[in-house]
């Protein structure tokens, strides 16, 4: 039973409740939100800032230079493309565990192809980038053709993989990758940032753009709402989940072969406590710019927001682990929030 | 009454080619025939109403033009003249000229107005088109002036899941007859024809005359409607010929202006209601009323809040039924939950039976322990456990008279379920399908079996007949009026006002919580709205002045 509508909603003469004569809302949102979600949509940005202000304030030495920025944006480009990834299987209502593993084993392949087997870096790059959009068409295979549960087979499929990486490396780490990759992740700067970061502000781009203004969004948003409208208005419900895999593997090849350069080897299961992060990184971003929308933009902004106040708190002193902690307690609020946002809108009077 | 009439679509006197013309529709499943080669014409501008009980066809014709059914050989549909090969793929239908609003209608709540009315224009296959900029400014230009068009006011960036549901369900409308101008645009053809599967059952009464409206401009532009629907009122509002189904057979196609309502209910039921019964409930007379109100009060209520109520006050005397007519929203449909201990926060003193008591210490197991039933509205959410079978749902409050030793006896359940089946004609007898594979009406009867079990002396109920066919409804009312005469007293919460009419003793108007006034008869569903929509203006002038 829905008691929990506003009191004012429809006592009015009838004259008033006619879609005719009704006033309603109108706005020029634009692609944000509606007027009335503005403040909700610049929470995060804002948050960030007194974030900024208050670290800053406590030690503008160490803090507020333009070189901890860097330095925030520029270690923190992996995590950057791999919530990326996330997004369209989000959109679609499938989560994918594996990306993280994905990307680890992506590493390794192409330390192991490069520096084991004297492989060139590029063809390395390219059977990596291949593998992990190959292995991210199986994950989508096995969930849409045998309708299981993508939670717990890519949960499994990442297992695997991380098996795997640490069997072709006997679990040791593969140093010496050509100097080349890292030359072109991390070696080469932009206003003193790597430019891996560019890359993934790129890739995020693309997929705002995608998400938002092409019919391939679209069909994301209308299976991921309801997996029986979107059937009825004649889409191919398996095949926007299988793309959704696929493209997640996809960017989580690139965010492996980030990885590789960044660090110049590749060590297995180096990429694995990732996995929370960008988790928290997608579903923080849920509530902001286009809230209620798993969204490229908001899902960046919540990445580097969480960047920023791990960074302080390490500046502050703190042990490693309280970032463990931190990173779990910000998916709760996150996941929480969203939640209650959704539950207020939902509650608010009807139109 | 003409039992079949030629099929010819005649407009204004002059024939034309009619927009939809089908010939022996079958479908088959296992052993039993679901539909019994169906002719069914919708003449351009049109509007046929496909009437029949649940069970009786007319879900498996609709599903055969929607592509989800392929017809038995020897079926054919011709679309504007124009041979249509069935069956349809599933999701072509739109390329020949139908188009489909489901009771459900197919939007998603939390995506904006605008995305949902577009998502037609989504489906483009391959890279190219997948990837084509959409200049959200244009689209929601677009949809104003879309909604313009068919008069009806929405803004394209609200999300869906904020609008009521009239709104909701004239936005699924205005999508779908876009698709079909789309279509004949496209096309270069005329006709098109709508499918409505029983878009107004959760939609308040007075709210339905904007839909009637829309369907009118629909017709207009030369496009035919196939309206399902049990709404009587809707029927004859919006239709100009129905056609009636039963057992997969059509066994009527008459013009509206030709057939009485109880003609109507006959076709439909089969002659299984007698005639005297359809008649016989009609209105109450004066005099009854009256001499109810010397009975002795079984449930009575002083100065009622919580939810929307405001401070309610009413007696309800043993062998009456009181109706409670308000608008959406006005408080009415909280009032048997709130009576029921059903809704937190609530004060005021309320008598059951020989109870009297303040409304916080009421639960709905205090309240059933004196006599009380609540019918929940929401049937699928509060009212039955679908995967369930009937027996189980039918006597889930009489279970302890079924244990013996510590045990339950399902043998006796079934039998005792079966039994009762009969009595309350519930259809299929078979009590341990599946609570699921009954029809809305038959689960309704269930339901009401259930609580009837219980003997109780005060009935609570809200909308007992939604989503349930005119035939079935009736049936309920003369159940519902036979334990009046027994003694309970009932009250009856409904946005259906044709329903008040007929079976209501007294009616009180709810309105902004509280009750402005009562009426008794003779009742008329005009006189009815009329005087709640009198009482909202007496309660939002005294909340006006109040203010000042």
């Amino acid at each position: 039973m829905t008691t929990n509508l506003d009191e004012q909603s429809e006592t009015v003469p009838p004259e008033a409740s006619q879609p005719q004569g009704g006033a309603t809302v109108s706005s020029r949102g634009g692609f944000l939100a509606k007027r009335g979600h503005l403040l909700e949509s610049a929470l995060l940005p804002v948050a960030w800032v007194l974030v900024i202000i208050g670290f800053g304030l406590h030690s503008p030495s160490t803090f507020l230079t333009w070189a901890n920025f860097a330095n925030i944006f520029g270690t923190n480009a992996v995590l950057f493309v791999l919530v990326m990834a996330l997004l369209v299987p989000l959109t679609n209502g499938d989560l994918d565990m594996s990306v993280a593993e994905n990307a680890g084993f992506v590493s390794m392949l192409i330390a192991w192809l490069n520096v084991t087997h004297h492989w060139g870096i590029i063809p390395a790059i390219i059977a990596g980038i291949l593998f992990g959009t190959v292995f991210g068409a199986i994950n989508g295979a096995i969930v849409t053709r045998f309708t299981v549960n993508p939670f717990i087979i890519t949960l499994a499929t990442g297992t695997v993989l991380l098996g795997c990486s640490q069997w072709i490396t006997n679990e040791q780490t593969i140093a010496g990758v050509s100097p080349k990759l890292t030359e072109w992740t991390f070696g080469r700067h932009i206003f003193s940032i790597p430019i891996e970061f560019y890359f993934g502000f790129v890739i995020m781009l693309i997929m705002w753009y995608v998400l938002t203004f092409t019919p391939f969004g679209q069909r994301s948003l209308f299976v991921g709402q309801s997996r029986e409208v979107a059937r009825l208005s004649g889409f191919k419900v398996s095949s926007v989940r299988f793309r959704g895999f696929v493209i997640a593997g996809f960017i989580a090849a690139i965010a492996g072969v980030l990885n590789v350069g960044t660090q110049g080897s590749a060590t297995p299961g180096s990429t694995s406590p990732l996995l929370l992060s960008c988790y928290a990184g997608a579903f923080l971003g849920l509530t902001t710019i286009q809230p209620g929308r798993f969204n490229a933009l908001g899902a960046g902004v919540s990445v580097f927001f969480l960047a920023t106040v791990s960074t302080g708190i390490e500046l502050l002193g703190a042990q490693a682990y309280v970032e463990q902690i931190f990173n779990g307690a910000v998916l709760v609020i996150a996941v929480v929030f969203s939640q209650v946002i959704r539950t207020r809108r939902a509650a608010s009077a009807t139109t | 009454m003409s039992r079949t009439e030629p099929a010819a679509s005649v407009t204004d006197g002059k024939p034309e080619v009619p927009a939809l013309e089908a010939s022996y529709l079958a479908k088959s499943f296992g052993a039993s025939r679901a539909l019994k080669g169906v002719d069914l014409t919708v003449g351009a501008g049109e509007v046929v109403a496909l009437l029949g009980e649940n069970g009786s066809g007319k879900s498996t014709l609709v599903k055969i033009l929607a592509g989800y059914h392929e017809p038995e050989p020897g079926g054919e549909l011709r679309m504007n003249g124009t041979e249509v090969p069935l069956p349809l793929p599933l999701g072509e239908s739109r390329s020949v000229g139908l188009a489909f609003v489901y009771q459900d209608l197919g939007l998603a709540n939390e995506l904006q107005v605008v995305e949902n009315l577009f998502v037609g224009h989504r489906v483009a296959t391959g890279v190219r088109q997948a990837a084509k900029p959409i200049r959200w400014g244009a689209e929601r230009d677009r949809a104003r002036e879309i909604f313009r068009r068919y008069g009806v006011k929405l803004d394209p960036t609200v999300l869906v899941g904020r609008l009521r549901p009239t709104n909701q369900a004239l936005l699924a409308i205005v999508r779908a007859a876009e698709e079909l101008r789309e279509y004949r645009d496209q096309q270069g053809q005329t006709g098109g024809v709508l499918v409505l599967d029983e878009p107004t059952v959760f939609l308040p009464q007075h709210e339905k005359v904007f839909l009637y409206e829309l369907v009118r401009r629909v017709t207009a532009e030369g496009i035919g409607v196939l309206f399902v629907s049990h709404d009587m009122t809707a029927v004859r509002e919006i239709a100009n010929r129905a056609v009636v189904l039963r057992d997969g057979e059509k066994v009527g196609d008459v013009r509206l202006t030709e057939a009485s309502d109880a003609d109507l209910i006959q076709l439909v039921s089969g002659h299984r209601i007698s005639r005297e019964t359809i008649e016989a409930a009609t209105n109450y007379k004066q005099e009854e009323a009256v001499e109810l109100q010397g009975a002795e009060v079984l449930l009575s209520v002083r100065g009622l809040t919580g939810g929307r109520l405001n401070g309610v006050d009413l007696d309800v005397h043993a062998g009456e039924i009181l109706g409670v007519a308000g608008l959406l929203g006005s408080g009415s449909e909280d009032l048997p939950y709130a009576l029921f201990g059903d809704i937190a926060g609530s004060t005021g003193e309320v008598t059951i039976g020989d109870w009297t008591v303040d409304v916080s210490q009421v639960n709905p197991r205090a309240a059933r322990e004196h006599g009380a039933a609540l019918v929940p509205g929401d049937r699928k959410q509060q009212g039955v456990v679908a995967e369930l079978p009937v027996a189980t749902n039918m006597l889930s409050l009489s279970l302890s008279n079924f244990m013996q030793g510590g045990f339950l006896r399902h043998g006796k359940l079934r039998a005792a379920a079966s039994e009762r089946a009969q009595t309350y004609d519930v259809r299929p007898r078979n009590v341990t399908l599946n609570m699921a594979s009954l029809s809305g009406g038959n689960q309704q009867k269930v339901v009401l079996a259930r609580w009837l079990e219980q003997a109780p002396k005060i009935l609570l109920l809200h909308e007992p007949t939604q989503g349930v066919d005119v035939a079935t409804r009736h049936e309920i009312y003369e159940l519902m009026r036979e334990r009046a005469r027994q003694g309970v007293a009932i009250l009856w919460v409904t946005t259906d006002f044709d329903e008040l009419a007929t079976v209501a003793h007294r009616i009180v108007l709810c309105s902004s919580g509280v009750i402005e006034g009562t009426i008794v008869p003779p009742f008329s569903r005009d006189r009815i709205t009329s005087e709640v929509y009198a009482a909202a203006a007496k309660s939002g002038q005294r909340e006006v002045s109040k203010a000042s």
